[in-house]
């Protein structure tokens, strides 16, 4: 698992709206809070 | 967490989730969920590869891990926490965090602005098997528009049919009508509602 003081990786990708998100446009603008889950059909 | 989605955004923080599931089906999920309106990445192709620059894709398993990774707004990870794949997120612990964060944190960062909403209630025309329509649908649904939006689906409605045509002008479906304004296509539908109501 990534540590706290590294840079994060950036990324890009869809979402259930087909936007395009990408870490860099909330850069300089907004904390990002990242959820990971194992799939769908589980508890957020 | 759509709950608490108010003291995020006070705190300027951006959620978003991530798994190796497709959009579409992201949407379904998100809409038995009762709608989620904040972003679910698709983390499909290539399968896990986000999760893998993170140190949290599982390779045994073939799934992601459940974590949560908090990235202040010059792109450096503050915090990082796994519940493991059985576990479960204490996400008003995570909102504290987040608040923390946000107190601390000196750079420049951007409130939220507070989104349009609707200019009135509208009507989407779907039709039957068709996955544009199915699109749309879903849309409104995670963004829990279905009392704001009206359906009529013109594969089993005749009246409906006529009503589309003088809206707009064609039998062309998914379509949208709302504050004067006729909206054709699926893609266009969707980023309308979405800008109106959960901007990114």
């Amino acid at each position: 698992m990534i540590e706290a003081g590294k840079k994060a990786p950036g990324f890009s990708l869809k979402d259930q709206f087909q936007r395009e998100i990408s870490l860099s446009q909330f850069k300089g603008r907004r904390h990002v809070l990242l959820l990971f889950y194992p799939l769908d059909y589980t508890p957020t | 967490m759509q709950a608490l989605l108010p003291r995020f955004r006070a705190a300027h923080t951006q959620v978003l989730g991530v798994s190796v599931d497709s959009v579409y089906c992201h949407g379904n999920w998100a809409r038995d969920l009762g709608g989620i309106s904040f972003p679910l990445l698709a983390d499909f192709h290539p399968k896990g590869e986000v999760a893998r620059a993170y140190g949290l894709y599982l390779d045994g398993a073939g799934i992601t891990d459940r974590a949560t990774v908090l990235i202040d707004a010059a792109g450096v990870v503050r915090h990082a926490e796994s519940v493991t794949p059985a576990g479960q997120r204490d996400i008003a612990a995570l909102a504290a965090e987040c608040e923390r964060l946000d107190r601390e944190y000196s750079g420049p960062v951007e409130d939220f602005s507070e989104p349009a909403g609707l200019p009135e209630d509208g009507l989407l025309y779907v039709k039957s098997n068709c996955g544009f329509s199915r699109a749309a649908l879903l849309a409104r649904d995670n963004l829990r528009l279905s009392e704001r939006i009206a359906v009529r689906n013109v594969s089993e409605d005749t009246a409906a049919r006529e009503a589309l045509v003088r809206a707009g002008g064609s039998e062309q479906a998914p379509c949208l009508v709302i504050g004067g304004e006729t909206i054709q296509e699926s893609a266009d539908i969707v980023a309308r509602l979405v800008g109106m109501i959960a901007p990114v």
